[in-house]
């Protein structure tokens, strides 16, 4: 193992795809000559030039669609959005197409590709550019959603996601591409498969299910936790679509509560889905209601105070846990 | 490169000289479109089929003479009044029927219906029913030709109504961008869905927006099979030739509503029966006199096209019920077989 | 000020309450919200809770008594307050209060008449739509609930600690179960169980006993009899049967007795229909007979009408087929009335599960010598009790009475059978 930042795996899972495979190829803003609006196609250009580097003009729905369109017949195309808020220009592209051509040709046609780019709050950007899109994907059937936490589910899930035949919603974080951490030497493949939770923190007291940034939080929060003597048992599906609750009603039934922790909104999504799963399937084990810990119901304001009350904090997490544990 | 035809002038009627046999051939497929989109109304009051069903009465010379203009491993992308362009690139009348009757069948095996139609198989790519939603993936598929250096161009359909969405500006400003091999059809039938032309454009001529792309453009009357098929391939070679996408605006009529629920009360009668003067099949059938071909082969033809139509709706009505399998099985494709 | 305090109407429908148990004593002091006593109301046990801040200065009704609703239950106020006009005052209207005919007309209160629609508009009291709290609602965890199956702990002896009371698995872990639970030792490494299927009787037996009790509001009224005249009696038959070998049991002159007591107080041969009550024509006894692995109820019927000897070889032939399994549907089913019997091993008196649809069972004890008082003086008795079983929606406290009077006058005077 070695460890390297979160930009820097998803550059290393392009790069070797790209070099295995020449139908897969980036493109959006600044992927080429400007490195990278996030310089997560750092050096991308150099290596395979313009005809697999493909810088596009401001036209989400022009190139979302182009890349369904070349995915149609054959091509992987590695679409980058900026980041995923103008995703919303190209909604109709990504639902009405990507998700829909499987089915509606019966099977005939298939779309392989992804769609990445950074997800959520990244220091104030106030409400246009914060969004955390989850809820509005998560919900379609024919997309795979993934939204991994750490460098190496990034890796070992963006070359799952390159590799698919169906298109794949990619969810990063501004805030995460600097965050350093293991990933597997280089010459050794990880292929980390969609709808495997991952149990990152084993605890006997209170099931945390989390992913993105908030994984973080939730991992803080269950330190401070185990401090006094509640341990809690951290579970990160990685993907939120498909959705691997196996690893958390099996922990419930162990642990006979649990809270959800997620960046995006509270009403519905894959939040909302977690609990109706747990309290559905683990009901005759919970000893206390399932609790979330989300981003606040408000567009997301400017001010940094502000920003940061919006958003899951440590406290928050542990005073859930505190209420479910029914501990002082 | 060839000279722009930006803002042409219309073309005369009839003036390329057609070829009688293919012009028969060309009548033949243009009468079955018309034949089974009478049987597809026919069968649409009867309860036999549901949803949105878009007829391509009027427009059939556009689909046939189209198809003609290209070679078979070009692709096609069709708005949801598709099932002209299905018919005219080879789908049997069977499988379009059977589709619009919901049946394991047809072409989309019950899941896409009138507006999804496809045929992978002779590369039609697709009804797309989200207007101006198609133009881009038509523009991806020009892009993997080019990828991919393929002799392969594209064909995509669409109606005036689509040239005033984002969707349009931006296929447009990227194929005209990258040069793809992609050929933008507008079929400009008067009407979007229920308004006409003067009160959604700013624009008379639309092939004036092919310069704002840095496109060939061009615009023509879409009454004359050997015409369509000779300006639309003047098109397609430009593509192929590796010159650049083209954007030519077809003026056409349909004469339905603009689906079988729209009772087209905002054009009068006079007007109806006045494009119906230039009906496309009347024109060819005339051309063909003109020929010299028999009154009465032509009698025959449409005698065998009924029953060839009618045959078709005998098999959709008998075909089996689309199946459950087949819906939940396609919702991701395996990932085992890449 | 300090001032009365009245008992609540705890339900929409509640007319008066039994105070069970105060959760106060005098002197205490008591906050808005605290419970202040249990009342049992015609729906459940409710709690009472105080709408008032002070001292309970002082407990005017006694645990156990049953009161209308408003009647003076206690007096909060401040600590040291003089009480004593309010105590007069409650004095009063306690003597006032038993005279209800003396209630003021409402018209004849009021100077200024409402009009006729206002006076017909109906009393504001009865709210359906309101929510009808229940007390023995136990709130708890899923994971308890299981728990608790699983370890057969009856949840309304554990006290809840989590939100709103809810027992959450903590109280669980924690509840000690009273010694006289048996049922709950903790499966450790105690051996398992046997574990046997019951029979389909056995199932019938749980199932209709089960829906007998849960559903017929059963109470039990036991009368002691002087048996020694019965005895007598059937002494005096056995000797006149001798020459004809045939013998007849004081059980089959009590199946006679209770069937002519039913005669007389026929409101008791009836069952509850949904709504309706049928009063039954017939009188048919239903004879609870042990057998192997349970029990079978074989009717007499018309035993009014029958004579002792015919009862008597009736019931031998159907325990004996009720033991060998051969009776038919017909004959176990229909009875009016029923009587068990378990004075052959000794037990003095107990209490039967009524036989639905019948109304009531009559639990025949043992004889019992035994000292008794007659005039004054003490002698040998010899004594038989009987325990009725009654199904309060048809025979009420009284009507049991009456017919367990009727009874006891046949056994201690069998010649009255043949009025």
């Amino acid at each position: 193992m070695r460890e390297i930042r979160y930009r820097e795996a998803l550059r290393e899972a392009m790069l070797e795809e790209m070099d295995r495979d020449e139908t897969v190829f980036l493109m959006g803003e600044e992927v080429g000559h400007y490195q990278g609006a996030y310089k997560v196609s750092e050096g991308l250009l150099d290596r395979f030039g313009e005809r697999r580097v493909i810088d596009t003009p401001i036209a989400e729905a022009g190139f979302a669609g182009v890349g369904i369109g070349a995915a149609m017949v054959g091509l992987r195309p590695i679409i980058e959005f900026m980041t995923w808020n103008f995703s919303f220009v190209a909604f109709d592209q990504i639902i009405s197409n990507a998700a829909k051509i499987h089915q509606m040709s019966a099977g005939a046609l298939r779309v392989p590709i992804v769609f990445r780019g950074p997800n959520g709050a990244a220091r104030q950007v106030a409400s246009q550019h914060s969004h955390a899109v989850a809820p509005f994907y998560a919900g379609v059937p024919g997309l795979y959603v993934c939204q991994p936490s750490t460098p190496r589910d990034a890796k070992g899930l963006l070359k799952t996601a390159i590799r698919s035949n169906n298109p794949v919603v990619f969810l990063e974080g501004e805030t995460l591409y600097g965050l350093k951490g293991e990933v597997p030497d280089e010459g050794v493949e990880e292929l980390i498969p969609f709808g495997v939770s991952k149990v990152a923190r084993v605890g006997s007291d209170c099931t945390i299910v989390t992913w993105g940034r908030p994984y973080h939080v939730a991992m803080a929060a269950a330190d401070a936790l185990a401090k006094d003597g509640i341990e809690c048992e951290v579970i990160d599906p990685r993907t939120l679509r498909p959705l691997d609750l196996e690893p958390v009603i099996a922990s419930v039934a162990k642990t006979n509560r649990c809270v959800v922790v997620h960046e995006h909104w509270p009403y519905g999504g894959p939040g909302a889905e977690i609990v109706d799963q747990v309290q559905r399937r683990a009901f005759d084990h919970l000893d206390a209601p399932v609790e979330r810990v989300s981003g606040l119901d408000v567009p997301m304001p400017y001010a940094l105070n502000l920003e940061e009350y919006v958003l899951p904090t440590e406290e928050r997490v542990i005073d859930a846990v505190k209420r479910v544990s029914y501990a002082k | 490169m060839a000279p722009e035809r930006g803002s042409c002038k219309l073309a005369p009627v009839g003036k390329p000289v057609p070829d009688e046999d293919h012009l028969l051939k060309q009548y033949r497929s243009m009468r079955t479109i018309r034949r089974f989109e009478e049987e597809a109304a026919r069968n649409y009051a009867k309860g036999h089929i549901g949803g949105f069903l878009h007829l391509y009465i009027g427009q059939e010379a556009i689909a046939v003479g189209a198809v003609d203009a290209l070679q078979p491993q070009d692709y096609i992308f069709q708005t949801y009044r598709d099932h002209g362009i299905a018919l005219a690139r080879g789908m049997t009348p069977e499988s379009a029927m059977a589709e619009l009757f919901g049946k394991d069948a047809g072409c989309s095996r019950g899941m896409g219906g009138s507006m999804h139609m496809f045929d992978v198989e002779r590369n039609f790519l697709g009804g797309w029913a989200i207007v101006g939603g198609h133009l881009a993936l038509a523009a991806g598929t020009a892009f993997k030709a080019k990828y991919n250096q393929e002799d392969r161009v594209t064909i995509c359909f669409f109606g005036e109504g689509s040239t005033n969405i984002g969707g349009f500006h931006e296929a447009m400003s990227l194929a005209g961008l990258w040069k793809l091999p992609i050929v933008f059809v507008c079929e400009n039938n008067q009407y979007a869905m229920g308004t006409p032309l003067e009160r959604t454009s700013a624009l008379d001529d639309l092939s004036i927006k092919a310069k704002g792309y840095a496109m060939v453009g061009d615009r023509f009357e879409g009454h004359d099979v050997t015409l369509i098929e000779e300006r639309l391939g003047e098109a397609v070679d430009r593509a192929r030739r590796g010159d650049g996408p083209t954007f030519v605006e077809i003026l056409t009529y349909r004469f339905r509503g603009h689906s079988m629920s729209d009772p087209a009360k905002y054009r009068t009668r006079t007007e109806l029966e006045q494009k119906k003067q230039l009906d496309p099949l009347q024109v060819t059938h005339a051309q063909l006199i003109e020929l010299g071909v028999a009154e009465s082969q032509l009698d025959d033809l449409d005698l065998e096209i009924d029953e060839l139509i009618d045959a078709a709706v005998k098999f959709a009505e008998e075909a089996e019920p689309a199946r459950e399998e087949v819906m939940l099985g396609t919702v991701y494709a395996p990932e085992d077989d890449a | 000020m300090a001032k009365i305090i009245g008992l609540p109407k705890l339900s929409p429908t509640m007319e008066e309450g039994t105070l069970v148990s105060w959760a106060k004593k005098e002197g205490d002091s008591v906050d808005v919200d605290d419970l202040l006593a249990e009342v049992e109301t015609d729906k459940a046990t409710m709690e009472f809770r105080s709408f008032d801040k002070g001292v309970l200065l002082k407990i005017l009704v006694e645990e156990g008594v049953t009161l209308e609703a408003e009647v003076p239950v206690a007096i909060i106020g401040k600590a040291g307050e003089d009480i004593s006009a309010l105590i007069a005052e409650v004095e009063a209207g306690a003597q006032a209060a038993p005279a209800p005919e003396e209630t003021p007309a409402p018209e004849a209160a009021s100077p200024a008449a409402p009009g006729p629609s206002e006076a017909a508009a109906p009393a504001p009291a009865a709210q359906p739509s309101e929510p009808v709290s229940s007390s023995d609602r136990v709130i708890s965890s899923p994971l308890v609930r299981r728990l608790a199956r699983e370890r057969s702990i009856d949840l309304r002896s554990v006290e809840g600690t989590g939100p709103h009371g809810r027992i959450i698995k903590r109280d669980l872990d924690s509840y000690t179960p009273r010694p006289a639970g048996s049922a709950v030792a903790a499966p450790g490494e105690r051996p398992a169980p046997e574990v046997r299927q019951a029979s389909s009787m056995r199932r019938t037996i749980a199932r209709r006993l089960t829906e007998s009790k849960q559903t017929i509001p059963h109470y039990y009224l036991t009368i002691d009899t002087d048996i020694e005249p019965l005895s007598a009696a059937r002494r005096a038959m056995n000797a006149a049967l001798e020459a004809e070998g045939k013998k007849v049991s004081l059980n089959d002159l009590i199946i006679k007795a209770v069937a002519v007591a039913l005669r007389r107080v026929p409101e008791v041969n009836a069952s509850w229909m949904d709504k309706e009550i049928h009063y039954h024509r017939v009188v048919d006894i239903s004879v609870a007979v042990a057998v192997e692995d349970g029990l079978m109820t074989p009717v007499v019927r018309d035993a009014d009408r029958k004579g002792v000897v015919e009862i008597s070889e009736e019931v031998r032939d159907l325990a004996s087929r009720a033991r060998d399994r051969k009776l038919s549907v017909d004959e176990m089913t229909n009875g009016t009335f029923s009587i068990s019997n378990l004075g052959m091993f000794g037990i003095e008196e107990f209490t039967a599960v009524i036989n639905p649809p019948e109304s009531a069972i009559l639990a025949v004890g043992t004889i019992r010598q035994e000292p008794v008082v007659r005039d004054g003086e003490i002698v040998p008795g010899t004594r038989m009790r009987f325990t009725m079983s009654c199904d309060h929606r048809v025979v009420d406290g009284a009507l049991g009475a009456r017919y367990l009077a009727a009874l006891k006058s046949i056994i201690e005077a069998p010649l009255n059978m043949l009025l």
